[in-house]
């Protein structure tokens, strides 16, 4: 079991230009250790498609990695989209399940106990697949073993799906929706990108 | 109910529609197929400047293409309407929420038994033009290769507001 923000802090340091998108606890809790112009925050954007919106913005960017940070209870939402990694997944798109079993942000109630997060990636067909057939699914259980694998993970080619059994001990600052097309707005201007 | 607009036109050319959508320099086509856009979906596939995404339900395709659109990219969803009504949340989320222009191309099941005096109605028939409006999602017809103009009045209105716009097609595509 990894501390999530111990994680957050650990992917913060190593993190230099990549594209992070959070959802739900993530949004409250990254903002602690990161302000980037390549942050997004996609609470209330969509419920369950935080790592589809991922991959429409790593196909779109292929010169830089994404990073989505989601929780396992929005996995739930969007089932399909883990077949849909499989088959589109480019190799700039790393999605950090961030497991812990439970809907936290709305008060913590359990999630079905027995699903298999990486076993339903790899059945999905994200194991060397993706649009680069190079695809892996991985299942992280420690700290020190996240730190090892940070590096790897942000330079070589996925799609990774990477399954992060985390625990929260530390305060959750309030909800605080910002304006969600001025997110928009910032995160296109980080990349550059002009309007259309 | 839009009695009053209906029409029996057979439908717009596939090819022809796809020749539009390429003239408006779309990057991206995301569908899944349905029984109407089946010959439109096929010759997406087939067209080697158009990248073709066929996930697994609507509200991931909404989703995929608002990070395409905000990436750079531009993307066109073709979706029927009963894929319109899955993809709620994420049409309010990732599109009309934050002002994302997506440019919809909305198959209307159900219109061409309801313009042929057929029943019953298909239940998916009588909410899509009131589900737009409720939106505030503009939308157009596209019945036939004359309306084909449509398309690109459709992607100016997404790009002048910064918002959703629509075309719905009633009939299914000639080849």
């Amino acid at each position: 079991m990894i501390e999530r923000m111990d994680l957050f802090r650990t992917l913060a340091e190593r993190r230099n230009d990549e594209i992070v998108v959070m959802t739900m606890s993530a949004t409250l809790q990254w903002p602690l250790v990161s302000s980037h112009p390549l942050d997004f925050d996609f609470l209330a954007f969509g419920m369950g498609h935080a790592s589809d919106f991922g991959l429409g913005l790593a196909l779109a960017r292929p010169e830089r990695k994404t990073i989505v940070l989601k929780g396992d209870g929005g996995l739930l939402m969007s089932l399909g989209s883990l077949v849909t990694l499989g088959r589109y997944g480019p190799g700039n798109l790393l999605v950090l399940l961030l497991e812990n079993r439970s809907y936290e942000i709305v008060g913590g109630h359990e999630l079905p106990p027995g699903a298999d997060f990486a076993g339903l990636a790899r059945a999905a067909g994200i194991e060397g697949g993706g649009s680069t057939g190079t695809g892996k699914v991985e299942r992280i259980e420690t700290l020190d073993a996240f730190t090892a694998a940070l590096p790897r993970l942000l330079s070589e080619d996925g799609p990774h799906f990477v399954v992060l059994p985390v625990a929260n001990h530390e305060p959750l600052p309030a909800v605080a929706h910002t304006d969600h097309a001025t997110r928009v707005e910032n995160l296109r201007r980080g990349l550059g990108v002009s309007d259309g | 109910m839009t009695t009053d607009t209906q029409r029996r036109d057979e439908g717009a050319s596939a090819a022809k529609t796809l020749r539009s959508i390429k003239a408006l320099e779309f990057t991206h086509v995301l569908a899944i197929p349905d029984s109407e856009s089946r010959l439109l979906f096929e010759a997406v596939d087939a067209d080697a400047d158009l990248d073709l995404i066929v996930p697994c339900r609507e509200g991931e395709s909404v989703a995929i293409a608002s990070g395409l659109w905000l990436g750079g990219a531009k993307p066109l969803l073709l979706i029927q309407n009963t894929g319109l009504m899955e993809a709620g949340d994420a049409i309010r989320g990732c599109g009309i929420g934050p002002r994302i222009p997506l440019r919809l191309v909305v198959g209307w099941r159900g219109y061409a038994s309801a313009a042929a005096g057929k029943v019953p109605l298909d239940s998916a028939y009588p909410y899509t033009e009131p589900l737009l409006e409720a939106w505030g999602i503009p939308f157009w017809h596209l019945m036939g290769d004359d309306d084909l103009g449509v398309l690109e009045q459709m992607d100016r209105a997404a790009s002048e507001r910064s918002f959703p716009a629509a075309v719905i097609t009633g009939f299914g595509y000639r080849p």
